[in-house]
């Protein structure tokens, strides 16, 4: 049982990280830091809502920081794992009282807390709080991207409630 | 009890993203001023009236790393950079009075000057 997870685990990191870098070859068409499709988060949002908060946490690091790896983006650790820590939290909260049909809500609320996390981070980084300006923009962006990987997640669990036992 | 609970989260959602779309749409309004600060490491390093300055590039160092910042006909933009994203330069002309033109990497800033703040 253990071994099945484990496996199962490495499988959704070794998913993510593909979709990770598949969109890293997506040009980015929108000119403003932290504006991004996430599409690796349909993983995230499945693994919440399928599995424990540790094991949902110990995929997340591990994309984050592999994926960090592969884009040869080491600065850009710092704002996705801080990012990524809000919308967790937020997201595993949530999902507790959340039916499967309204998944995307969840992601939406994730999106919103990875920018607000993200642009917290920067405006430490930067000292300066001109950076905030930033933030309904980004949370607009990817409340739009949130509830896009939030149907994709949902199709994906309610397809694969349908195949497995 | 569920659905009142999803009711609510839908409508803290729907209220939050209100006030986004009204200050995105806010932050396109042109600028009131003409003073334009560069800041560095949240130092101002360079505070400049658009309105006279001539057409000129400065070069900002930061570390082992630049950026090229061009003036040209009272419009200001990132024309060169070394940092590995360049969203600092697809930015492109700083136009919205809120909305800063920010290179992460190099932790620099162009913004418009808020009032009071102009000498």
């Amino acid at each position: 049982m253990k071994l099945r997870k484990l496996t199962e685990l490495a499988l959704l990191t070794a998913l993510a990280l593909i979709i990770f870098v598949i969109e890293l070859r997506i040009p980015n068409m929108i000119p403003i830091q932290g504006v991004k499709l996430g599409l690796a988060n349909i993983i995230t949002v499945y693994a919440v809502f399928q599995y424990k908060p540790s094991e949902t946490a110990m995929l997340v690091a591990c994309r984050i920081i592999l994926g960090a790896m592969f884009s040869g983006n080491m600065s850009a650790l710092l704002y996705s794992s801080a990012g990524a820590f809000f919308c967790l939290i937020g997201m595993i909260l949530i999902s507790r009282f959340l039916d499967l049909k309204y998944i995307w809500i969840c992601s939406i609320l994730g999106a919103m807390l990875h920018n607000t996390g993200q642009i917290l981070v920067a405006v430490l980084v930067m000292q300066s709080t001109a950076v905030f300006a930033y933030l309904p923009v980004l949370i607009l962006s990817g409340s739009i991207a949130g509830a896009f990987t939030g149907l994709c997640a949902q199709l994906v669990i309610r397809r694969m409630q349908n195949t497995t036992p | 009890m569920k659905n009142k609970k999803i009711m609510i989260i839908i409508i803290i959602i729907i209220i939050i993203l209100i006030f986004c779309v009204i200050y995105t749409v806010r932050s396109f309004r042109n600028p009131s001023g003409k003073h334009v600060l560069i800041i560095q490491d949240n130092q101002i390093i360079y505070n400049l009236d658009l309105e006279t300055a001539e057409d000129q590039e400065i070069r900002i160092n930061y570390q082992n790393h630049y950026n090229m910042i061009k003036i040209q006909n009272h419009e200001i933009c990132i024309s060169e950079a070394d940092c590995p994203d360049q969203t600092c330069i697809r930015t492109g002309v700083l136009k919205s009075e809120t909305l800063p033109i920010v290179c992460l990497p190099h932790k620099l800033i162009i913004r418009y000057a808020e009032e009071g703040e102009s000498p």
